[in-house]
């Protein structure tokens, strides 16, 4: 993929440059045909941060723009962006998870995408997560619904060839397994990773909030079921009530049969590639996720590309974007790291035809949509708060889910206050 | 005489048994350091490598370039930015605070003793208190995502101001009114009178300014957004919190960060000590 | 002004000054942020800005996780400052003891874990704490005890930064009793060994009421460290597991930098305020009423 410099120079992606910056942005991207002399900043999280380096060379190659990686860990990466906006800090260009898209665009801290040649060739759906007001504020650049990773010789032998695609006889099968295995799990759900939840929530059809999103809707017969599925799991014994820092490994668990079905991300494929030692290509395979009646939309952590509403150099920050998405750089990352290519077009790679991938390549189209509310990072942690008290018997269900709508109408307080006053649509 | 032997031998083991599970946290963090990658989280766990590599240093310290593109933890980077940092707020919060704590001793001015007890009743307010909007003044000022955003609020020594005045009274009034009489210049006798009686104070006090800046966490992690302006602790606490698994890369991280104020310390540990008790007589 | 007037400002006006603009001018702009709704819409749009009175303090009370935090930090001083303080008094007196040599080295190593930094030595121990292949739990098997998830279990979370913030502060008050130890009367000592007093008895009696007001004050600076505790958490557990770590001083952090809720962040902060100004206030009725003895 060879990006022409003078493309990322096109004279509409100057309209939107403040006066002020106007000048010293001239000066750089004159500077950027020879060799720019500042590097441009991008932040990513996670293992894209830190495999991001690699997909630079060819970038700096073709533009003269060298580009400044930094990685930050995924835990502390909210406030660290957060702060870095409020502190007039961002980098030029940064990776989001998908879900955080509309609270930073909300807040002004991203530029909407400038052409709709970016946002085209898209999975269709994922855009959704990240148009605000109309606009788009992303290039999706990984696309990572959860699907179940099972271990194929265990639930052979309890009489299964491949999982129970809906809730009832995803049950059948636990109890079928856990006779055969009975010191062992079956399902992993990690008590504070809250996308099986969601997904979930959403497969039951729960709104989660009502009055235009401005106070919790958890007391419902959806949100109930949900509750009440997620919580039997666990009281049956079919999965250990544990936090991710007590499974310490995992893979390793994985391997053992400590649990033959493991609800997770497109990333965990490499990471089980990378033990074949430990668990034989031939013992697991992926499967889509069990809903109430049979497969539908899932939630995950999708990535995308943002470029600063503050950068001088959006031009240059934008030509990075565009690199980083390219179908090539993706299908790169794809070896690298496992991400699943957001572009269509990437699919056709023969890299992408592996049976392992056809559950993900179909999930793909079926995102899970969540309220589009700044706050909804911090709501979907208090869901998974409430959630591990029903399952620590601290709480019933009715009683979780009433001091969830408390919570929630708190958190919301500030949000139902702007709307009402209009300010807010 | 002789009874007292078993009771000698007992003591003198206990104190060496408790110094050894003291300092054994630390000497484990530097055997690890020097494992080979991998070999600490087998159990059982190895208490001594099983040949001494320095393949974590060579990770940890050293830009490597793999595949067109360069890799680096930054911790060299951010060694030399905690070593600037603490040097330039010891000397500026030398410079600040020592004539300070002289004045508020020695020199009579209105609004002296006022401001002295406001001083030592700030002492109360946590320094947490003043951070959020510290954060919103230092970005109207331009100092977020700067050294001097880390500095500037290690040079508000208020504990260094009374610590220095509390040593500065033991000075006789005698000798620098004397000094007075002899036309010598305020400034004159602080500095060739004052502060040659000052200089054990004064270098203690540089000490514990100085570990005070390296140690510091919680401000450096909230004002600093690029990697490159890190300090030791901030580079150190990121990569711990993706790459825990890595024993012993984190153990070399680890070592970096605590071995030269640990090496600072032993070789200063008597003005340290001292300095500690002054410090903590304060009136 | 007189010359000395003019020298005396000149020499502490630069401080000052700066003491004012990174102290008290943020201490009283946290006062007044703690009664408007600061949050990430008024980081959109400072237009967004309301002034709410005590409608912080009130969300605050009413908020669990708040209370969570609360009951940590008490209980992280209520159990951390009689161990720390007892490990330094413990360590104190043996170095005390007539019959133990080479004091001054034992004294600079026994000391040495209180000059690292936080972070650094908190990767250490979340290393030593590690279930499977931490040098905690190796030790633990050796005398035959199974193996502790010492970060991962809510009801050893605690514990476990305990024993770590022990050996990291444990020092400092070692040295400060040192020296009170060293000021207790030996006429006095003497006597009671005469009068047939045994280690105890002379513990109780002669040392304890010279080093009282040294411990009472190391106790009271021991809570406010304690009320004080962010990076240890931060680091080694995040405030898990299932809350069970989060600190006062790392709600204020996750409210204010994390989800950049400025306006609750001060509330914290006031109410972390108000608790060290009553410690403080405790602290000088204890001195008041020492000096009256």
């Amino acid at each position: 993929m060879r990006h022409d410099p003078a493309m990322g120079a096109q004279p509409h992606d100057w309209t939107r440059r403040s006066a002020l910056g106007l000048l010293p942005t001239l000066g750089l991207a004159a500077c950027a045909r020879s060799r720019a002399p500042e590097p441009l900043k991008f932040w990513a999280m996670s293992y894209e941060g830190d495999y991001s380096p690699m997909l630079m060379p060819a970038f700096t190659a073709a533009t003269g723009i060298l580009v400044d990686v930094q990685s930050l860990p995924a835990t502390a990466a909210h406030e660290k962006l957060l702060t870095a906006q409020a502190g007039g800090a961002m980098p030029d260009v940064l990776m989001l998870y998908t879900g955080w898209v509309q609270e930073f665009a909300t807040i002004a801290a991203i530029a909407p995408v400038p052409s709709p040649a970016m946002v085209a060739d898209l999975f269709p759906g994922v855009l959704d997560a990240t148009r605000v007001g109309g606009r788009d504020f992303a290039v999706p650049w990984s696309v990572a619904p959860q699907v179940q990773f099972y271990r194929r010789d265990i639930l052979a032998r309890a009489g299964y060839p491949e999982p129970a695609g809906d809730w009832d006889g995803w049950l059948r099968m636990g109890h079928a397994i856990k006779r055969q295995r009975p010191d062992d799990f079956v399902f992993m759900l990690l008590l504070n990773w809250p996308d099986m939840l969601m997904t979930m929530l959403g497969q039951t059809g729960a709104t989660m909030l009502r009055d235009h999103d401005t106070r919790g809707n958890f007391q419902t017969p959806e949100a109930r079921a949900a509750f009440a599925y997620y919580a039997r799991i666990f009281a049956e014994g079919l999965a250990p009530k544990a936090l991710s820092t007590e499974i310490q490994d995992p893979v390793a668990a994985f391997a053992q049969g400590y649990f033959a079905i493991w609800p997770t991300g497109p990333t965990t494929m490499l990471d089980l590639h990378r033990r074949a030692a430990e668990i034989p290509a031939e013992r697991w395979a992926t499967a889509r996720l069990a809903g109430p009646h049979g497969v539908g939309a899932v939630s995950g952590l999708s990535t995308s590309l943002c470029v600063s509403a503050s950068t001088p150099r959006p031009a240059e920050a934008w030509a990075l974007v565009r690199h980083l998405s390219s179908p090539a750089s993706e299908l790169r990352y794809q070896t690298m790291i496992g991400n699943l290519p957001a572009r269509l077009s990437a699919w056709t790679s023969p890299q992408l035809r592996a049976p392992i991938l056809a559950p993900f390549k179909a999930q793909m189209r079926f995102p899970a949509t969540a309220p589009k509310v700044i706050e909804w990072e911090r709501i979907k942690l208090e869901i998974q708060f409430a959630a591990e008290r029903v399952v620590r018997n601290v709480q019933t269900i009715p009683q979780a889910l009433a001091g969830l709508d408390t919570r929630v109408d708190q958190l919301l307080a500030k949000r139902r206050a702007l709307v009402e006053a209009g300010t807010l649509a | 005489m002789a009874l007292m032997k078993p009771r000698a031998i007992l003591a003198n083991t206990l104190v060496a048994l408790l110094t050894a599970l003291t300092i054994a946290p630390l000497l484990y963090m530097v055997i690890v350091s020097f494992m080979p990658r991998g070999e600490s989280s087998n159990p059982p766990t190895p208490l001594w490598p099983s040949h001494w590599s320095m393949e974590n240093y060579h990770e940890l310290l050293v830009r490597r370039l793999i595949d067109g593109a360069w890799f680096d933890y930054r911790i060299v980077p951010a060694l030399f930015n905690s070593i600037a940092i603490a040097a330039i707020s010891t000397l500026l919060g030398l410079l600040l605070t020592v004539p300070a704590g002289y004045a508020f001793a020695k020199l009579r001015f209105r609004g002296r003793e006022r401001l002295l007890k406001i001083l030592i009743a700030s002492l109360v307010v946590p320094g947490q208190v003043a951070m959020l909007p510290l954060f919103l003044i230092f970005k109207q000022l331009g100092l977020v995502n700067s050294y001097a955003g880390v500095i500037l609020p290690s040079l508000a020594g208020i504990f260094a101001i009374l610590f220095v005045r509390q040593a500065t009274l033991a000075i006789p009034d005698e000798m620098i009114d004397a000094a007075r009489i002899d036309g010598a210049s305020e400034a004159r006798i602080f500095v060739t009178i004052v502060l040659p009686l000052l200089t054990p104070i004064v270098v203690t006090l540089a000490l514990f300014m100085f570990l005070g800046s390296w140690n510091d966490f919680l401000w450096p992690l909230i004002v600093l957004a690029d990697q490159h302006l890190y300090t030791l602790p901030v580079a150190v606490a990121a990569i711990a919190r993706e790459h825990s698994a890595d024993g012993e890369l984190m153990m070399a991280a680890a070592v970096v960060t605590t071995m030269p104020v640990l090496l600072l310390f032993l070789a200063m540990q008597r003005y340290y000590l001292t300095g500690l008790l002054g410090g903590s007589v304060k009136g | 002004m007189t010359r000395q007037e003019r020298a005396a400002w000149l020499f502490s006006a630069p401080v000052l000054a700066i003491i004012a603009l990174v102290f008290v001018l943020p201490t009283a702009l946290a006062m007044a942020l703690s009664v408007t709704d600061y949050s990430i819409y008024a980081l959109a749009d400072w237009a967004n800005l309301r002034f709410v009175g005590l409608g912080n303090f009130i969300d605050l009370f009413s908020t669990p996780l708040f209370w969570r935090a609360i009951g940590n930090t008490a209980l992280f001083a209520l159990l951390g400052v009689p161990i720390a303080i007892g490990a330094s008094l413990a360590v104190a007196l043996l170095l005390n003891d007539a019959t133990v040599r080479w004091k001054p080295l034992w004294r600079v190593l026994l000391f040495a874990p209180d000059v690292t930094s936080i972070v650094a030595t908190a990767v250490v121990w979340r290393f030593l704490f590690n279930e499977r292949s931490g040098l905690i739990n190796r030790a633990l098997a050796t005398v035959g005890a199974a193996p502790v998830d010492w970060l991962g279990n809510p009801h050893t979370s605690i514990p476990a930064i305990l024993i770590f913030v022990t050996w990291k502060i444990f020092g400092y008050n070692m040295i400060v009793f040192t020296a009170a130890l060293s000021a207790v009367p030996q006429d006095l000592m003497e006597a009671a060994r005469l009068d047939g007093a045994g280690h105890w008895g002379r513990f109780r009696h002669v040392t304890l009421p010279a080093i009282g007001p040294t411990l009472l004050l190391a106790a009271v600076m021991s809570v406010a460290g304690f009320l004080q505790i962010f990076a240890e958490p931060y680091v080694m557990t995040l405030g898990g597991p299932a809350q069970s770590t989060t600190t006062i001083l790392y709600f204020m952090f996750d409210e204010g930098f994390k989800w950049w809720n400025l306006g609750q962040a001060s509330a914290v902060a006031f109410v972390l305020f108000l608790m060290i100004l009553a410690l403080t206030m405790f602290q000088t009725w204890i001195g008041r009423r020492y000096e009256w003895l």
